[in-house]
């Protein structure tokens, strides 16, 4: 038993069955049943309360447009609000929910919104809300909110995984219906590969709905052969479950598939992927979406579209009432009669708006030509209806059709407007396609079953040439013609209570009038006004009669009325589906020094540069503060030798025989006249001339150099340079690879340096000073024949060297130098006591190359050569770059013993306010010098050099700071540079 | 003579794993060293490339097999190749390519800035159409074609080198967060 309103027949499975609860309620379904037809079949009518007068409401369609029947599922946090019944998939022990409500959904405290629905009208809170002022965000604004919205997120973490993917194919076909079915069957045929994609579970769109017949077959039957044999060719592949939500350039799609919100369980897969398909061609198979008649009290539980009430008898076996009937402006609704009455379903009476001789005989049933139905009655569902003579008929199910719009959704995604078609009374495609797309079926208004086979298996030859493959030849799929005559009728002008336009906002056709009269005519205007067509359905079932229904007000015609934007997503997606898997730490990638496991071993905190995990500092046990691991690492390189990781820092290959001139051109300084067997430090300047990067570069041969660049920027540098070999100056012989990787690279810095060294390079190497003294490079062996690199570099101001061996030897030479260096008491150092010792000795780093500043303001204006052209040299000459009172990089102490200076401060003039018109410069870095045993800073003042020695204010109010500073030498430590040339 | 040697590591410690049909293995035996053509000097590149590893110089996006060391030349960018090889002194493989093309072209080692991975068997491009944006089809991306594309935001070379299996080069810095990307993939197409 899987409901009293199960009929015989249809896609459902009868030998299982399987249990759900509806708001706790124990009920049975079959295998291939959506929520939507089970509660259904079980008689379940009330299963939702309208957003705004929580009025009773039930399932409306069959299909993604679904206004009403939003329900939640699941429960803790996999409970996934909004979720359309008509949709979902049963699976057993699935468990769903009604939502909007206060209460109970059957005595919903907030129905008393319907009451005042009379003050409730479109504008309402713009019009009510003005005053006081205040009362807007801690009175109205929270109360509006919480009862506002309609189901409920769990609060909770979503504990689903997602993935994302990239597809590529010949043809996309959006929609596996007769017209889709029909350009995969030729397409597949023909060997192109083909993706067709179909938001349903099954496969066959209106064929698995209706009753029509394809190739002298039932048209459920038709389209289940082809999907089997389109399944077995393997250029094909089909993607049930999955939507098509947006079109993109180049031929670019977006899809979602739903691949395990039909079963109980994920077991650890992706719920649902987010595809990205790359396709040469595509057809539009969208089909059509059907769409009501206005009329009061057009709402209640009950009132259903007739295609979706012939497919829930049709395809999913239930019937939707006792006695049931239709109202119709058209053809369908007299097949909805001969559907549910050759299934045995009673069809109470026919009433169709046209004038003329009945459609069809209907047994039993009162046929009323040229009427219409004015109001209903039944609180909690339908009970019957009334018709303008006044006639009353009882029944508990209303089929309303009112015609059809094609989904004409993804033609509109490029910009483009559907046109209006007087002949089927709808907006088809206009001319503006997204490239490559093509429209076939319903979807471009053609509403036959026998139009859209054909229709669909042109569109699959005609793109098929385009692609230069040969069809297969093969006939399009028979079916006969059925009767589509339709009429323009949208709104029964006798009824006197509400008209329902828009369910899922509560819009009616007064709401469209007052926006009239108001003034708010244009679409978009009437949108934003009375929030017709926004939320997850977007307005499918009602957009189209609220446009006819202004422009019947305005005079103008539907075309000139014209619609909104169809904007992707097609129909809703979870954010959760475009993070895809970039959660947690599979944001983004993390990178790793060779010696980054030792590291860690060793205790050290690591710091996140960029994607890198760099060792701030190495704690020692008793060392409770971080400034106790800093000042020691410190001292004691200062006072012996110590170790710091540099592998992060960019390193570029660069080779050919106009190597020297490029990076000439490259550096504002020189280099075509460095030395084999030399280093020399270079400064980048952007084309404005500020200067954006700096580094050494060493020349390891007449055209061989090695850069090294700033961690943050080596990839930057990078880019540029490759932009400079190929575009600026592709004549140039000259070739670039990043080597960053490469080579692990350790800076040796302390007065015992050298004499750590001396253990572990290979005898051959003479590093003494006289052999290799400052800025000396060499490819040497060390540890008895490892290849490696040295250079006699110091950024710590410390007789200090870098070396590199290839990152496969980077962990064992890091312990290889602690453990030769043991005898010196050599020390690891982090990134913290690299700072503290480059603020020492007043190099400058990112701090000061902040993209603001330029070689003059680093003291390095005689850098930037003016005997040869480099990039930013001509701009670096701007007046404004060069004014003799412009700010200077300097040193700076504070007065006060234990003051701390901060990095960021503002620098003024001790009796000066603080505002921006004081300012004379700021702080750039800080540091506690354990050797100067004081807080220190780098920063910029106006005209610092010949200021050194004023007292000035630093102030920072971001940091609850106001220090007395003087003004130094940026050089605090060996400022003549002793120590690393000894 | 120092008292101290170095040992090396590989990147993902010559990692290997099966998921469902794929087999994943990290790729230890195998240098990687670029060479840039000179300008002008394509002519004299070729006869190198014949001369110092028997292999034919590849069109960008193709690679070509040698018949010294094994050696596979992947064509990467107009002026560049990538020669993959099992080099006699795994220490100095720039060495070997060097003393092989002489002065023809500009060598440097890439040996120890890429992780390679090797991804086997039938299931191996269900898993990489979560993370690799190309088209692997086989009439898109035949044996022996090459690529760079960019997997979870990293840099990558795709090498084809079988009908159900394919090289994959990554940094070496984030090689731990490639191997989690591709066996994630692995893990989410697996029965």
């Amino acid at each position: 038993m899987s409901g009293p309103f199960r009929l015989d027949g249809g896609a459902i499975e009868r030998g299982r069955t399987l249990a759900f609860r509806f708001d706790g309620r124990r009920l049975t379904g079959r295998p291939g049943d959506t929520l939507a037809s089970a509660l259904l079949a079980n008689g379940v009518r009330l299963v939702a309360r309208s957003f705004k007068y929580h009025r009773p409401r039930g399932v409306f369609s069959a299909g993604s447009e679904e206004p009403n029947a939003l329900v939640e599922l699941r429960s803790g946090a996999y409970r996934e609000p909004n979720t359309r019944a008509t949709v979902a998939e049963l699976f057993d022990g699935l468990e769903a929910t009604s939502q909007n409500y206060l209460g109970s959904l059957r005595h919903d405290l907030l129905a008393v919104n319907d009451l005042l629905a009379p003050f409730l009208s479109a504008g309402f809170y713009y019009k009510t809300f003005m005053w006081p002022r205040s009362f807007w965000e801690r009175v109205y604004e929270p109360a509006i909110r919480a009862s506002a919205g309609l189901g409920r997120l769990s609060g909770e973490a979503d504990p689903d995984s997602y993935d994302k993917g990239f597809l590529h194919c010949d043809l996309l076909i959006v929609g596996a219906g007769p017209a889709g079915l029909a350009a995969a069957l030729e397409a597949g045929r023909s060997g192109a590969r083909v993706i067709l994609a179909d938001e349903d579970f099954l496969m066959g769109g209106r064929l698995n709905a209706e009753s029509h017949e394809v190739n002298g077959r039932p048209g459920a039957a038709w389209a289940a052969d082809a999907v089997r044999e389109l399944a077995s060719v393997h250029s094909v592949r089909l993607m049930p479950r999955t939507t098509v939500i947006g079109a993109y350039d180049h031929g670019v799609y977006g899809a979602l598939e739903r691949r395990t919100d039909h079963l109980a369980a994920a077991r650890g897969k992706p719920r649902q992927i987010l595809w990205r398909l790359y396709t040469r061609r595509a057809i539009l198979c969208a089909g059509a979406s059907e769409r009501p008649i206005a009329f009061g009290g057009n709402d209640r539980p009950g009132i259903m579209l007739a295609g979706a009430v012939r497919a829930y008898a049709n395809r999913f076996a239930v019937g939707t009432g006792r006695r049931v009937g239709v109202f119709t402006n058209n053809d369908d609704g007299w097949r909805t009669a001969g559907d549910l009455s050759a299934k045995g379903v009673p069809i109470a009476a026919v009433i169709d708006v046209r004038d003329g001789e009945p459609a069809a005989a209907v047994a039993d049933a009162r046929i009323r030509m040229n009427s219409r139905v004015v109001t209903t009655w039944g609180r909690h569902g339908l009970r019957g209806i009334t018709l303008a003579t006044g006639e009353r008929i009882a029944l508990d199910c209303l089929a309303v059709a009112g015609g059809w719009n094609p989904n004409v959704h993804l033609t509109c995604h490029h910009g483009g407007r559907p046109v209006w078609r007087d002949a089927i009374a709808s907006f088809v495609p206009g001319d503006r396609l997204p490239g490559g797309m093509s429209v076939a079926g319903a979807a471009d208004g053609c509403l036959t079953t026998a139009g859209a086979l054909a229709d669909g298996h042109r569109a699959a030859v005609a793109a098929l040439g385009e692609l230069g493959l040969a069809a297969a030849a093969g006939e399009p799929p028979v079916a006969s013609d059925e009767a589509t005559g339709a009429a323009s009728f949208w709104h029964v002008r006798e009824s006197r209570g509400r008209a329902w336009l828009d369910l899922q906002n509560d819009v009616t056709v007064k709401d469209v009038e007052l926006a009239h009269r108001e003034g708010f005519r244009s679409v978009e205007l009437l949108k934003r006004y009375t929030t017709l067509g926004m939320a997850t359905d977007q307005g499918r079932t009602a957009n189209v009669l609220a446009l006819a229904i202004m422009a019947g007000l305005t005079g103008r015609t539907i075309q000139e009325t014209g619609t909104t934007a169809f904007r992707p997503p097609y129909t809703p997606v979870p954010i959760a589906a475009f993070a895809g898997r970039s959660r947690g730490k599979d944001f983004r990638p993390t990178r790793l020094t060779p010696s980054h496991d030792w590291a860690e071993g060793q205790g050290a905190v690591f710091v996140d540069a960029g994607m890198w995990l760099r060792a701030q500092w190495f704690p020692r046990s008793g060392e409770t503060h971080w400034r106790q691991s800093v000042d020691r690492e410190v001292t004691d390189t200062r006072g012996s030798v110590g170790i710091c990781d540099v592998t992060t820092l960019g390193k570029i290959d660069i080779q050919g025989r106009d190597a020297a001139e490029f990076l000439n051109r490259i550096y504002a300084n020189g280099f075509a006249k460095l030395a084999v067997g030399k280093v020399r430090y270079g400064l980048m300047l952007r084309e404005d001339g500020i200067a954006y990067d700096d580094g050494t570069t060493a020349r390891l041969a007449e055209h061989h150099f090695v850069m090294t660049t700033t961690t943050a920027n080596a990839v930057l540098v990078f880019r540029n340079m490759e932009f400079a070999r190929q575009c600026l100056w592709p004549g140039l012989d000259v070739h670039l690879i990043s080597v960053t990787e490469q080579w692990a690279q350790y800076a040796v810095a302390g007065p015992n340096s050298r004499r750590l060294l001396e253990k572990i390079v290979d005898p051959e190497h003479d590093i003494s000073n006289e052999a290799f003294p400052f800025m000396a490079c060499a490819e040497i062996s060390v540890c008895g024949g490892t290849p490696a690199r040295l250079f006699r570099i110091s950024f710590s101001g410390e007789l200090a060297y870098e070396l590199a061996v290839a990152a496969r030897y980077g962990e064992a030479l890091m312990e290889v130098l602690l453990a030769a260096g043991e005898e010196f008491d050599a020390v690891a150092y982090g990134t913290e006591a690299l700072g503290v010792m480059r603020i020492e000795k007043g190099h400058a780093a990112g701090n000061e190359l902040n993209g603001q500043t330029t070689a003059r303001m680093l003291g390095m204006q005689r850098m930037v050569s003016k005997r040869k052209d480099c990039i930013g040299n001509v701009l670096s000459e701007r007046p404004e770059m060069n004014r003799d009172d412009g700010m200077e990089l300097m040193g700076f102490k504070p007065l006060g013993s234990g003051d701390e200076l901060t990095a960021g401060a503002h620098l003024l003039a001790l009796d000066a306010p603080a505002d921006t018109v004081n300012d004379e410069g700021w702080i750039s870095s800080v540091a506690y010098s354990p050797t100067l045993e004081t807080s220190i800073g780098l920063g910029f003042v106006r005209q610092g050099h010949a200021r050194i020695g004023e007292t000035l204010r630093a102030w920072d109010a971001l940091q609850g700071s106001d220090v007395r500073v003087e003004i130094v030498s940026p050089h605090f430590h060996d400022p003549d540079g002793e120590l690393l040339r000894a | 003579m120092p008292d101290w040697k170095l040992s090396a590591r590989a990147p993902l410690d010559g990692h290997e794993r099966n998921i469902g049909t794929v087999a994943v293995a990290e790729v230890t035996d195998l240098a990687l060293v670029s060479a840039a053509v000179p300008r002008g000097g394509d002519e004299a590149f070729a006869a190198a490339l014949a001369g110092g590893f028997g292999a034919t110089r590849p069109v960008t996006g193709d690679s070509t097999l040698g018949n010294r060391h094994a050696a596979r030349v992947l064509g990467m960018q107009p002026d560049q190749v990538f020669i993959l090889f099992a080099p006699p002194d795994p220490d100095r493989p720039a060495g070997t390519v060097a003393a092989a093309l002489a002065s023809a072209a500009y060598v440097t080692d890439q040996s120890d800035s890429w992780v390679i991975l090797r991804m086997t068997g039938a299931g191996v491009r269900t898993a990489l159409e979560r993370i690799c944006p190309l088209d692997l089809d086989d009439r898109v991306f035949p044996l022996h074609r090459v690529a760079r594309t960019a997997m979870e935001h990293l840099s990558v070379i795709v090498l084809r080198d079988g009908a159900d299996s394919f090289l994959l080069m990554s940094p070496r810095s984030s090689a731990r967060s490639f191997r989690h990307a591709v066996e994630l993939s692995l893990e989410h197409v697996s029965e």
